[in-house]
């Protein structure tokens, strides 16, 4: 169970370094920016409790904007995604299985995890940038924006999920 | 109880879930500028919208005591009023502006303004002095009335006084008419009320409600028609029984009469008569 946390622990630190010192600074295009730290919710197993899975949510989203310079967008964001994450795992899980599920590439297959990453990451930068926007102005660069940050997140992260089996 | 704590363990995580979220939303409004325009611009709205159903109920629970405010001031607004037009009169001589302002029916008129000098209302054949005589331009058979109504008409003149028949006499009779209506009758006072009259002669077909305005039907040339002469109280058979005779409450408030204007519409009279001679003049060189 601790060596559970540590894990995480170290899972956090890594990530949000990844995100501070490299991937903030990617604007492909001027429009797309990878959000790598999502993959640290996709990550939680079935039989988490619910509120852990919000703590950590809400934790990693508040660092994160610490070093975006975005007070409370990812925070808000995140406690979002970590909201909803484990009723949205349940639809992906193949057919009778019971108790603990630890989704992965090698669990899930691949393709059902790929959906599973796109579905997440869309809701995430969806509201992420509604927030950080909060207006619908330019609502074309808005749309790019979500669009294009989706992708290149999803394929980063499937990147990243491969090299940690 | 028990399934209601059971029920809160059971989905405790939304409750986590509020919380951080409403810290999110905090750190979000607060350190964000352009989030934090836009939270107060429609927070204010909200607040404001709040702030004005409270103020509506609350103006409206304390109705009791404004409206006891408000007679208070409307008394004492009055008597300035009242204080304030006589004290115009005064000044200007111009009851013109005064009267003018309450009998319409008077504009385009000569007004003539007096103050009654002596009045008896206690015997059978009442009359009342003004103030004013041929020096005045005051001539007989010329009407006279006051801000709230007909008062009689010029029965003597001398150089600075007219001596004039109230309608609480029994010689005046003037004739009036239901407003509106045109029914016509002329206005005998019995002796006993001061503030009754009769007008006789009213068809039987004509219809009328209690309460209707009596006005000067102004088939006599000494009131212009449309002055007002009091209200109808009740309605009661003629003696022989073929025509309405009506009550009629005067408006007139003989008991504390001061201001009066003579009413002088010879100038009118002139200029109609200028005026109908010219049409017929024109009229004769058309041929």
């Amino acid at each position: 169970m601790s060596i559970d946390i540590f894990k995480k622990a170290g899972l956090f630190v890594v990530l949000v370094l990844a995100q501070a010192l490299v991937c903030n600074h990617i604007h492909l295009f001027g429009y797309a920016t990878p959000l790598i730290y999502v993959y640290f919710v996709l990550l939680f197993r079935r039989e988490y409790p619910h509120w852990a899975v919000l703590v950590w949510s809400f934790l990693l989203g508040l660092v994160i904007d610490i070093y975006s310079n975005t007070p409370g967008v990812g925070a808000a964001s995140m406690t979002f995604l970590g909201m909803v994450q484990p009723y949205l795992l349940i639809p992906f899980l193949p057919r009778d299985t019971e108790g603990d599920f630890q989704p992965s590439i090698r669990t899930l297959g691949l393709n059902k995890f790929l959906w599973y990453t796109i579905l997440l990451v869309f809701l995430y930068c969806l509201i992420f940038f509604s927030l950080e926007a909060f207006s619908f102005f330019n609502w074309q660069e808005w749309l790019l924006t979500m669009l294009a940050s989706t992708l290149l997140t999803v394929l980063l992260i499937i990147v990243i999920a491969n090299l940690k089996i | 109880m028990r399934n209601l704590l059971d029920f809160l363990a059971k989905h405790h995580h939304w409750f986590v879930f509020l919380l951080l979220e409403t810290v999110s939303l905090v750190l979000l409004f607060r350190y964000n500028s352009y989030q934090s325009s836009v939270w107060f611009s429609s927070a204010n709205v909200v607040a404001g919208k709040v702030y004005e159903v409270d103020a509506a109920l609350n103006s409206f629970l304390s109705m009791r005591q404004l409206n006891t405010q408000l007679t208070e001031r409307n008394l004492v607004l009055e008597r300035e009023v009242d204080r304030l037009s006589r004290l115009l009169v005064d000044k200007t001589q111009d009851s013109a502006l005064v009267s003018g302002m309450r009998l319409a029916a008077l504009q385009g008129m000569k007004l003539i303004p007096a103050k009654v000098v002596s009045n008896e209302l206690n015997s059978i054949n009442n009359l009342m002095t003004i103030d004013k005589g041929l020096a005045d331009g005051v001539r007989k058979d010329m009407g006279v009335a006051c801000g709230n109504g007909v008062v009689g008409i010029v029965y003597l003149v001398s150089d600075h006084y007219s001596v004039v028949i109230p309608l609480l006499s029994a010689q005046s009779h003037v004739s009036c008419a239901i407003k509106d209506r045109g029914y016509f009758g002329y206005l005998r006072w019995d002796g006993k009320a001061t503030d009754i009259a009769y007008v006789d002669d009213i068809p039987r077909h004509a219809k009328f409600k209690l309460g209707t305005d009596v006005v000067t039907s102004g088939f006599s040339s000494m009131f212009p028609p449309g002055i007002l002469v009091g209200k109808i109280l009740h309605v009661f058979n003629s003696p022989d029984g073929l025509s309405y005779r009506l009550q009629i409450r005067l408006s007139t408030d003989f008991g504390n009469l001061r201001d009066v204007c003579v009413i002088d519409d010879s100038v009118m009279k002139e200029r109609l008569e200028l005026l109908r001679v010219a049409e017929d003049s024109m009229a004769i060189g058309k041929e």
